[in-house]
């Protein structure tokens, strides 16, 4: 490459390019490394952008540039049961003002232009780039060893954002290697489908956009389903633990196929076309599976880290990646100042995240790991939940009994005494 | 099925060698063989007739569940080269 730079930073994606963008706008000499030939490319993301102050800190009018799709002001919550299914619907008045709770976008668009912003800042991107190792002198990492031409590149930092299966962090010692029960597979189609259509549908107007999450629609397997609206397309898909996904012997894309059929989901899509499939994986180990953030030379952020969580209504991800983007930038400029880049200055970047809400939501709900590992969340409750309802809800001409007994008769055979109480105390600990 | 059509909806730069290894000395004693039902490209499939696993890594959407799922090291597994492999163009 025969240029010298300050920083190194693997992937481009939005811990990445916004770490870059700041470094950049800091005048510090930026080298952003991308495996796909565009950034973006890579990435199957199909969710939602929740509202993220640290972009407007990145750059002003963040927003009015940035290509989104639809602003969300509804979110479904649908349980799923052999003949029945029950929806809550979520619409705040207040998430249909600026600056909005929420965005559906396109990772292809979005993390182009926002690693455009950052090269318009002075960064350089190389895109069609693997990064294969890191460079180390004694314990500090001195650099990256890029796969093909370029070769060995040095810099006095480097910020890890290499996505989910972070090789890098693994390389330098900060984690251990995964476990199926630490991470999610998503598999995923993208519909097309006309903005009218899909306003009428999911009652909706102007740029104004829906999530609907589904429980009980993945054959008793941990995970869900989703389907989020863009503004012409719609993500349909589901999501597994890997280790329950492993036992159950079933495939994702059988099991997709199958939840297209559902008749909730059957309706929203009718009519949609299928555009593009996809798979990723998700971080899913919740707080207790954050890597070590730091090492001397080297800053994590973004899924890379394991910055990523839900507890079940909550699913939260890219906001976390761009703040600690952002917060890893900050830290790296500190060091440049002081000269020091060893783990006693890139230690600030653990504690401006701790400060921060990003790893204080994920302690907050540090406990939803256990809850969401509950099978029986996925596979009695569910139907527990649609047999009630639709005896309470039935007029028959047969009198009707007392709902509290409907109740007991729905979990009866199901699940114990013991375990539901068990159930409830581990939801309550992990949310309340 | 839509694995069977992938190439019609996914957008793939194949490269000319797989990007994945596998051992198939190791599938051959493998008990599970979760590959073959978890991969959501279907690229896993095994061979009664040669006893073997079948693998098409042109079909592979880079998520890592394979990785993750084998408990044996069967798997040498690398990104595919810079600029090859899957390229989403919608998503």
């Amino acid at each position: 490459m025969g240029k010298r730079f300050d920083v190194i930073v693997a992937g481009a994606g939005p811990a990445g390019a916004a770490a870059a963008l700041r470094m950049a706008q800091k005048g510090l000499k930026v080298l952003v490394l991308e495996r796909g030939d565009v950034p973006g490319g890579k990435n199957m993301f199909g969710g939602m952008l929740p509202g993220c102050p640290a972009a407007e800190e990145l750059l002003a009018g963040f927003w009015d540039s940035a290509p989104w799709e639809r602003h969300v002001v509804k979110r479904v919550l649908t349980i799923i049961a052999q003949s029945s299914s029950t929806s809550l619907a979520f619409e705040a008045d207040s998430y249909d003002h600026p600056p909005y709770n929420g965005y559906t976008l396109f990772r292809p668009l979005f993390d182009g232009w926002l690693a455009e912003q950052a090269v318009r800042a002075g960064a350089t991107l190389l895109c069609s780039t693997v990064v294969q190792d890191l460079l180390r002198s004694g314990e500090k990492i001195t650099g990256v060893r890029a796969a093909g031409p370029e070769g060995d590149l040095e810099a006095r930092a480097v910020v890890a954002c290499d996505g989910v299966l972070s090789f890098l962090a693994e390389k330098a010692g900060l984690r251990p290697p995964f476990a199926p029960r630490h991470m999610a597979v998503g598999v995923k189609g993208l519909f097309r489908m006309p903005e009218e259509l899909i306003n009428e549908r999911f009652n909706l107007v102007r740029d104004q956009g829906a999530t609907c999450e589904f429980l009980g629609c993945t054959e008793g397997i941990r995970g869900g389903g989703f389907i989020y609206t863009q503004t012409e397309t719609l993500s349909a898909g589901l999501v597994f633990h890997l280790d329950a996904l492993k036992r159950s012997g079933k495939a994702p894309h059988e099991l997709f196929e199958r939840f297209l059929e559902i008749a909730p989901v059957r309706r929203l899509l009718k009519g949609a076309r299928l555009a593009e499939y996809s798979a990723h994986l998700l971080p899913e180990g919740g707080y207790r599976m954050v890597s070590r953030l730091f090492t001397d030379g080297m800053l994590v952020a973004g899924d890379a880290a394991g910055l990523c969580y839900t507890n079940g209504l909550n699913q939260e991800g890219m906001n976390l990646a761009i703040t600690s983007g952002l917060h890893a930038a900050d830290t790296i400029c500190e060091a440049f100042e002081r000269g020091d880049f060893s783990s006693k200055t890139l230690g600030r970047y653990d504690a401006r995240l701790r400060e921060d809400f990003v790893l204080k939501d994920m302690k907050t709900f540090e406990k939803a790991i256990d809850w969401m590992h509950s099978d029986r969340l996925f596979s009695v409750y569910p139907q527990v939940v649609g047999t009630a309802l639709e005896e309470i809800y039935r007029s028959d001409g047969r009198p009707k009994r007392r709902m509290g007994r409907i109740g007991r008769d729905a979990l009866k055979g199901e699940v114990t005494v013991r375990e539901l109480i068990a159930d409830l105390v581990r939801g309550g600990r992990s949310l309340l | 099925m839509i694995v069977d059509e992938i190439f019609e909806i996914v957008s793939y730069k194949i490269d000319a060698e797989a990007h994945i290894r596998v051992n198939q000395d190791i599938c051959h004693e493998c008990t599970h063989r979760a590959c073959t039902f978890a991969c959501p490209a279907r690229c896993y499939q095994w061979n009664e007739e040669r006893e073997r696993i079948d693998f098409a890594y042109e079909a592979c959407l880079e998520c890592g569940t394979c990785l993750l799922i084998c408990d044996r090291e069967a798997l040498d597994w690398h990104y595919p080269r810079g600029g090859f492999g899957v390229h989403f163009r919608l998503t």
